[in-house]
């Protein structure tokens, strides 16, 4: 075979150029760390790092919203801890009232902490999370429970309860309307204390007692209004441990996809090192066996 | 045979060694020349002289200078250029288009989706936040001039590869142009019997040039004049005549061009024809894969619109109002997707009237189409189906790129193996240029005894 000096050239420079080209490849992975950045790299691992990408959006989305919703249930929660005293406080001045011993007198003085308390309950029942009321049903913006004349109080949300996003095609609860947890389903928690005081003003003995049973109801509904917010936050809870399972799986999955295996693309860099070392080398040897040098 | 015969033959073999000298140094020279194909001059004995006890030779003479070269391998390399420049068009050319997919850094319109739905989410939870409803309208915004960018940057793209097409047109008629001009000479120079050797290294480079812009064949028409045909038998070049390939703006394809070709039976379109070469890439990339691309996106815009829209249609925004359009209704193609709502107000959370400000069924109605497949998108969700083009496209600009990186390959081996056939070898050279230096020096000597002989005899006189 002939052996032309074009091939001799040609050959080694296009070997190196090749080695060159991967030795590129190398670093630009390891500097960037990423194997897969552009479609052409692996269209198959592209097409799933954009659906792991839109899931883990979504994940990190419910979990946003489950944090909200911890948030909204956590106030609710405590408002309704308060509640509780307030209400086993108010039990304890009616017993006090109802004795025989107490008189007219001291009943109106009971009467005027009660009527105290009974304001502190009206604004606990009007907490609200940044702005929006979480015992007014969906009408988040009123003042849910407005005191009228005497001591009543009339509920200005509706009876919606609202869901938030958790997972694919998956609601979760968070919020309890205040026709459930104050003005019904068994009673109205704010007229059995208006009826207490009213009692307690008027010197009604009988009264009292009937006050001490819806006392006793209205407790009884807190507690299950704490029960059910409780399950929820349970709910809520249970996701979010889920939801972080699965952004981590979903992040491993985006890693293997996407991350370069540094060992290999070192491994890699040094081998196209070499080869390019040994192209270069071969070039100035090339000179050497040629018959011009061996003429002189 | 007298003794000026021997001057004769000294003489025939100083000229013949020389002209070989100069062969060899032309080869020498042309060394690194692109497309030059080694010189031989051939020797051969001259027509020897009767006479007794046999007939005598006369010396020698340079009967051709040969040019080394293999037809077949000529035209397997033409046909390899064609395809390189096809490919490497095509690369190109999607190369431009490839970062409109730079979900990797969350930055198309995947990662776009992802922030719209996302913005409904926090909507969802929280309906009565005004913040909410303002990132999301912004969110939304960003999503639609995406979409608008994209589909701007394809057009572009589109123009760009026109321009493209425009110049290699351009640059296949002045290549022709030159080989009809080259077709003239080597008929005009070999019409006396020699070999225009240099000539048609010449017209070979030109013509696997003509190669990578475009497929051509050819036929020698036995006066060493070659017809170049392009495309489907168009004749190209004939003689030293041309037949210009032409631009012609396509009023039903945007006003690009159509490659059109009138061999004098009226103008023809060629975008078709075109087989291969540059011609062929870039064609292939401006109106099959960028229109393509330009199609998916089309689809996930209507299908964004027309879903988003109904189901906002059915709800209520805070200030009541309902049957609101979300997106412009018009607006169903990536250009001229927009959003249509300007109120935050009017972003329609609630499913019912009364339910405002809190009720947020419908905000999450909105947030599930995320997760929904649609029958225009093949049953896919947004996400899947625009995962699907960016896949595909990843295939085919991957294809290209393996073309390419193929083709080089085959190229290589082929200039290898012409090199083997017609390139220069400075060592087989060199030893050439020994052996007719020495020749020559050993035919003077001829001469220098020839002469002394005549000296010899002309002093027997004395």
């Amino acid at each position: 075979m002939r052996v032309a000096d074009q091939q001799m050239y040609g050959t080694l420079l296009a070997n190196l150029q090749r080695s060159r080209q991967q030795l590129l490849q190398a670093q630009e992975q390891i500097s960037s760390q990423k194997k897969v950045t552009q479609p052409s790299d692996d269209p198959a691992a592209f097409g799933q790092i954009v659906l792991d990408k839109s899931s883990l959006a979504q994940t990190d989305q419910w979990i946003r919203n489950v944090q909200f919703g911890t948030a909204r249930l956590d106030a609710a929660d405590s408002a309704l801890g308060q509640v509780q005293n307030i209400l086993t406080r108010i039990r304890e001045l009616t017993i006090q009232a109802r004795s025989d011993t107490t008189s007219a007198q001291g009943r109106t003085t009971i009467a005027q902490e009660v009527r105290q308390l009974h304001h502190q309950l009206i604004q606990l029942a009007n907490t609200d999370v940044s702005g929006q009321a979480i015992f007014a049903g969906t009408e988040t913006n009123v003042t849910p429970f407005v005191i009228g004349s005497g001591d009543s109080v009339t509920y200005q949300g509706n009876s919606e309860s609202q869901s938030i996003g958790v997972g694919r095609n998956q609601t979760a609860q968070v919020l309890l309307p205040g026709s459930e947890v104050f003005s019904g389903p068994t009673t109205n928690v704010f007229d059995s204390v208006s009826n207490l005081l009213s009692a307690l003003e008027s010197n009604n003995a009988a009264g009292i007692d009937t006050a001490i049973g819806t006392l006793d109801q209205a407790t009884n509904q807190i507690s299950n209004a704490q029960g059910k917010i409780g399950a929820m936050a349970n709910r809520l809870e249970v996701t979010k441990t889920a939801l972080d399972t699965t952004t981590t799986t979903i992040r491993q999955a985006l890693s293997n996809n996407q991350d370069a295996d540094l060992t290999a693309a070192i491994t890699q860099l040094s081998l196209q090192q070499v080869a390019v070392e040994a192209a270069s080398r071969a070039f100035s040897k090339i000179f050497d066996t040629s018959l011009l040098t061996m003429l002189q | 045979m007298g003794l000026n015969g021997l001057f004769g033959i000294g003489t025939s073999a100083l000229a013949t060694f020389q002209r070989a000298l100069a062969v060899t140094g032309q080869n020498i020279s042309n060394v690194n020349t692109p497309g030059y194909s080694r010189q031989q001059a051939i020797l051969t004995e001259t027509d020897p002289q009767n006479g007794r006890p046999g007939q005598i030779g006369t010396g020698v003479q340079a009967s051709e200078i040969r040019r080394t070269v293999d037809t077949f391998l000529e035209r397997q390399l033409l046909t390899s250029h064609e395809r390189q420049g096809q490919f490497q068009a095509s690369r190109g050319a999607l190369q431009r288009v490839q970062p409109l997919f730079g979900d990797s850094n969350d930055q198309g319109l995947g990662a776009g989706l992802n922030e719209f739905f996302n913005a409904w989410q926090d909507v969802a939870t929280n309906p009565a936040d005004q913040t909410a409803r303002t990132v999301l309208l912004s969110k939304a915004t960003d999503l639609a001039n995406q979409f608008n960018q994209h589909a701007t940057d394809l057009a572009a793209q589109r123009q760009a590869l026109d321009g493209q097409i425009g110049q290699t047109i351009t640059d296949i008629n002045e290549l022709a142009s030159r080989i009809a001009v080259l077709n003239k000479s080597i008929s005009q120079a070999e019409f006396s019997v020699q070999q225009a050797n240099d000539l048609r290294d010449q017209r070979g480079v030109l013509l696997n040039q003509l190669g990578e812009l475009a497929d051509v064949s050819t036929v020698d028409d036995g006066t060493g004049q070659l017809t170049v045909f392009v495309g489907r038998g168009q004749v190209l070049v004939e003689k030293d005549r041309t037949y210009e390939l032409q631009g012609a703006a396509n009023a039903s394809n945007s006003g690009l061009l159509d490659v059109q070709y009138d061999g004098g039976g009226g103008a023809a379109t060629l975008n078709s024809v075109i087989a291969s070469g540059r011609l062929k890439g870039l064609l292939d990339v401006r109106d099959h894969t960028l229109p393509s691309i330009q199609g998916s996106f089309d689809q996930l815009a209507s299908a964004l619109v027309t879903q988003v829209n109904s189901v906002h249609q059915a709800g209520y925004g805070l200030d009541g109002s309902t049957g609101q359009p979300f997106f412009a209704a018009a607006g169903t193609t990536a250009a001229t997707i927009r959003v249509s709502l300007t109120d935050i107000q009017k972003i329609a959370a609630s499913s019912t009237a009364a339910g405002v400000p809190g009720n947020n069924v419908n905000a999450l109605a909105v947030g599930a189409l995320q997760t929904t497949g649609f029958a225009s998108l093949g049953n896919a969700t947004f996400q899947e189906y625009y995962s699907a083009a960016a896949g595909e496209f990843g295939s085919t600009m991957q294809g290209a790129e393996r073309d390419v990186r193929a083709q080089e390959i085959i190229q290589e081996q082929l200039e290898a193996h012409r090199a083997e056939i017609s390139g220069v070898s400075l060592d087989e050279e060199l030893v050439n240029l020994l052996k007719y230096q020495r020749s020559f020096q050993a035919a003077s000597r001829l001469i220098v005894v020839a002469d002394e002989m005549f000296q010899t005899i002309l002093t027997l006189k004395r």
